[in-house]
This record gives C-alpha cells, sequence and structure tokens, in this order.
C-alpha cells in the first residue's frame, strides 16, 4: 500500500500521451469511418430507391404500352378478318354471277343453235321430201306431179263430206268476192279448168276462182273461201313432222342442260 | 513476494528508477497503439470490411452506447477519454495470463494516477460545459452547509476509484501466487480465469464511473438529488 509519487506522474503522463495516441489512430479513424460508410450507404439507398422508383416507372409505362399493342393488334386482326369475309363475299358474289352469265350465254347460245338447227332440218327435210315423193311420183305414176297433187286435191273437194261443203257454201254465199285456189307448182290450165268446174259443180256453181301460186306450200293446193279453206299440201304433212322434231329436240336438248351445269360446277 | 511492480526495479539511472509498472504499461500503449494503427491504417469504407475492423467498430461503438445510456449528449466528446480508460485497463488485466507479466494497474501508484485524471477531468468538463460558476456552485448545491461534505465526498470518491481497482487486482495477483504455493495443479488456472473476468469487470465499473461522476457534474440542469455513485460498492 504506498504510493510512488514518481511513478504516479509518469502514469499520468503516460497515460495522456495514450489518450492522445488512441484519439489519433483509434477513436477519430473509426468514427470518421464509420460516419462516411453510414453516409455512403444512405446515399446508394437513396439511389437504389430512385432507381427503383425509375424502373418502376419505367415498367408501368411498359406495362401500359404492352397493354396498348394488345389492344391494337385485336382490332387490327378483326379489322383484317372483317375485310377477308368481305372480300370473299363480293369475290364469291362475282364468281356466282359470271357462272349465271356464262349460263345463260350458254343456254341462250344452245336455243339459237337448236332454233338454227330446226330451221335447216325443217328446210332439208321439206327439200328432201319433196325430191322424193316427186320422183316416186314420178317414177311409178308416170305422170308430172302437179297433175298427181290437182287430181288428188280434185278427188278430195269432189268427196268432200256434206258438213264441209255446206260450210263452204255458205261462205260463198257470204264473200261475194271470188274464190282463191293457190297452188304449187302452179297448174296446167286444163287442170285449172277442171277444179274451177268442178267449184262451180259442187261448191257455187257461178263464183270466180283467182288461180294463185304460193312457194309455202311446197307441193299442194288450198282453196279459200272466205274464211272458209280446203287445203291438201306437203306443207301440212311436213309441219306435223317438224311438230314431232321439235319435241324430240326439246327433250334432247333439255337433258343435256341437266348435265352441262354439273359439269361446269364440277370443272 | 513483491506485491507492487513498483518496487521491480528494471532500471536505475542516477537515482531516477525504471520500475516495472511504467515499462508494462508501455507494453499495453505499445500493444494498444500498434494493434490500432495496424487496422486502421488499412480502413476500409466500402460493404467489404475486415474482421479485425469489425471488431474494433463493435468496441468503439459499444463504448459510446454505454456513454450514452449514462446521459451524456455528445457521446464522442467523451468517447477518448473514458475509452482509454477502458481499454487501458481491460488490456493491462487481460494480460495477466502472460506468464512473467505483471498488470500496472496491480500498483497503487498508476490506479491513483488514473482516479487523479478523473478528479481533474470531472470539473474541466463540467466547466466547459456549464462555466466555472455553474461548476462551483454545485460544491454549494442544495446548501452551501454541504460544501464540506461535497468535499469530502470529491475526495472520498476519488480515492475509493483508486483503491477498488488496485485491490481487485492486487488481491487476484496475490491469491493465484499463494494458491500456486498451496496447491500448485488446478486452483490456480480457476483463479486466472477468474481474474480475467474480474479484470474485465473493473475495467467496466472504473470507466462506467468516471462517466457517471462526469456526467453528474456537466448536467446543464442539476437534476433532485440522487444516491451518490460512490456508494457503488463491490
Amino acid at each position: 500500500m504506498q504510493v510512488d509519487w514518481l511513478t504516479v506522474a509518469a502514469q499520468i503522463v503516460n497515460f495522456l500521451i495514450l489518450v492522445w495516441l488512441l484519439q489519433r489512430f483509434l477513436y477519430r479513424p473509426i468514427t470518421d469511418a464509420m460516419a462516411r460508410r453510414e453516409a455512403r450507404i444512405e446515399s446508394r439507398l437513396a439511389e437504389a430507391k430512385s432507381a427503383r422508383a425509375e424502373v418502376e416507372a419505367e415498367a408501368e409505362h411498359l406495362r401500359k404500352k404492352r397493354e396498348e399493342l394488345d389492344a391494337s393488334r385485336e382490332e387490327v386482326l378483326r379489322d383484317a378478318r372483317q375485310e377477308a369475309a368481305a372480300l370473299r363475299k363480293e369475290m364469291e358474289d362475282e364468281l356466282r354471277k359470271e357462272m349465271e352469265d356464262r349460263r345463260r350465254a350458254w343456254e341462250d347460245h344452245l336455243k339459237d343453235e337448236r332454233d338454227d338447227f330446226a330451221a335447216r332440218l325443217r328446210q332439208r327435210a321439206g327439200h328432201q321430201v319433196v325430191g322424193i315423193v316427186r320422183r316416186v311420183l314420178k317414177d311409178y305414176a308416170g305422170s308430172d306431179l302437179s297433175d298427181q297433187v290437182a287430181g288428188t286435191f280434185l278427188d278430195r273437194l269432189v268427196n268432200l263430206d256434206a258438213e264441209a261443203r255446206g260450210k263452204l257454201t255458205a261462205a260463198a254465199g257470204r264473200a261475194g268476192g271470188p274464190a282463191r285456189l293457190e297452188s304449187n307448182p302452179p297448174l296446167k290450165p286444163a287442170m285449172r279448168g277442171q277444179i274451177t268446174r268442178a267449184i262451180h259443180e259442187h261448191i257455187a256453181p257461178d263464183i270466180e276462182v283467182d288461180h294463185d301460186e304460193d312457194e309455202d306450200l311446197l307441193l299442194g293446193m288450198r282453196l279459200t273461201i272466205g274464211e272458209q279453206t280446203v287445203e291438201w299440201s306437203a306443207a301440212r304433212f311436213l309441219h306435223r313432222l317438224e311438230t314431232t322434231l321439235d319435241e324430240v329436240i326439246e327433250g334432247e336438248s333439255r337433258r343435256r342442260a341437266m348435265r352441262m351445269p354439273a359439269s361446269t360446277e364440277s370443272g | 513476494m513483491e506485491i507492487s511492480p513498483d518496487a521491480w526495479v528494471l532500471y536505475d539511472w542516477r537515482g531516477l528508477q525504471l520500475n516495472a509498472t511504467v515499462v508494462f504499461t508501455w507494453v499495453v500503449m505499445a500493444i494498444l497503439v500498434l494493434g490500432s494503427w495496424a487496422i486502421t491504417a488499412r480502413l476500409s469504407e466500402s460493404e467489404t470490411v475486415s474482421r479485425w475492423q469489425v471488431a474494433l467498430e463493435v468496441i468503439v461503438t459499444t463504448i459510446r452506447d454505454q456513454i450514452a445510456e449514462v446521459g451524456a449528449d455528445d457521446p464522442g466528446r467523451y468517447l477518448p477519454f473514458i475509452g482509454t480508460l477502458f481499454l487501458f485497463i481491460a488490456t493491462a488485466n487481460l494480460l495477466s495470463v502472460v506468464p512473467g507479466y505483471q498488470p500496472p494497474t496491480g500498483s497503487l501508484s498508476t490506479t491513483v494516477s488514473l482516479a487523479l485524471c478523473v478528479l481533474i477531468a470531472v470539473p474541466l468538463f463540467s466547466i466547459a460545459n456549464r462555466g466555472l460558476a455553474a461548476y462551483l456552485r454545485t460544491y454549494l448545491q442544495p446548501t452551501p452547509l454541504m460544501l464540506p461534505f461535497n468535499l469530502v465526498s470529491e475526495a472520498s470518491r476519488t480515492i475509493a476509484l483508486a483503491v477498488r481497482l488496485y485491490g481487485n487486482v492486487m488481491s487476484g495477483t496475490v491469491i493465484v501466487g499463494i494458491l500456486i504455493s498451496v496447491a500448485p495443479f488446478f486452483f490456480p488456472v480457476v483463479m486466472q480465469i477468474l481474474g480475467l473476468l474480474t479484470g474485465l469487470i473493473q475495467a467496466y465499473i472504473f470507466a462506467i464511473l468516471a462517466m457517471v461522476y462526469i456526467g453528474s457534474a456537466s448536467r446543464t440542469r442539476p437534476r433532485a438529488e440522487s444516491p451518490s455513485p460512490t456508494d457503488t460498492g463491490d
């Protein structure tokens, strides 16, 4: 328990030196470093916060942009679909119309062809028939064809049934004009006289008879008194033949018309 | 058997004796200063910090927090004085595990010098904070009649500081010495470990008491009468 005052003084000096040294080498550097680090961390935190806010704003912006893009894409797609549908409908309509036009043109063409064919057929048939008849009559009867026609007509005139004859007579009475006798080929004068006589004898005794030629008859004769007519001609046979042919052609063309559209569509 | 390292004279030059107390004090000072310098010379301010720097930062911030807890407004101001008291006493006591080392705190001269430093520091900090008149007026509180008691209190707590630290450290050394002569194998180790604990506790008590004295004398507004910190016993 003794105090060495010299040592006490030395220790006080030592302690004060130690305080100064530690302040110089320990407390100040450490507290300064901590303060600086704290400030730096705070500034970096603030930086990070601002950067984060920036990034979030950017993300928000991008998300909005993407939503807008999605929306506009939907719209564009919808428009395109509508346009495509409209275009398809238009093209279909056009195609249908074109097909309809083509079918109609084809039908018109077919009809023309048929009519043409019928006319040609009629003409040829007529000529053929007349030619054949003429040759046959010439070969077998040994007489002129016009005489045969006139003879036949004369027979029919003579053998008219009572009702027809009555009608003719009544018509002659009402008409007050000449009877009209058309023939093809033209009658010979002798035959003309025979027929005129037959008319006078069987129908009207004093009626005047005009002789005339009509190419349309082809072969035959037609007597017209007033509104009554007696006719025997190849034209009437041909007309009947023509009707028959028409029926045949009509049926054939209908069958073809039914086949034709099907083949067009499949083509 | 030497009780005080003061008596262990290592060098004598014309009557000026260099005793073990001063020499071991220099050793402790060297360790503290060199260690601090070695670490703070490579201070890092980035996020990656060496573990030594972390240790130093923990020590410094802990001391600062303790000073703030006692009630100081500005802990940084008292940090050098209080921190050095704690670090010096703690290091001097902890080194006692090293064979051949005599803790300088086991010398009454050292503890008296530290207590004298506190005795001087208290009025210095107080005057710096509040002015001389306000400091002197504290001796007349609550009545001028208390002046002699206040003076005695000032002296007695200084003596108490010195003797408490000296007694604890010295007794630890003495007890170990006695135990080595009685039971040399096991008990000295236990007592050494106990000595490390009491050494740290004494360092803490000394520093905290110094801060309490400084803090109570430096407060701008004197608080109501509180039990004297000098009553703290151990």
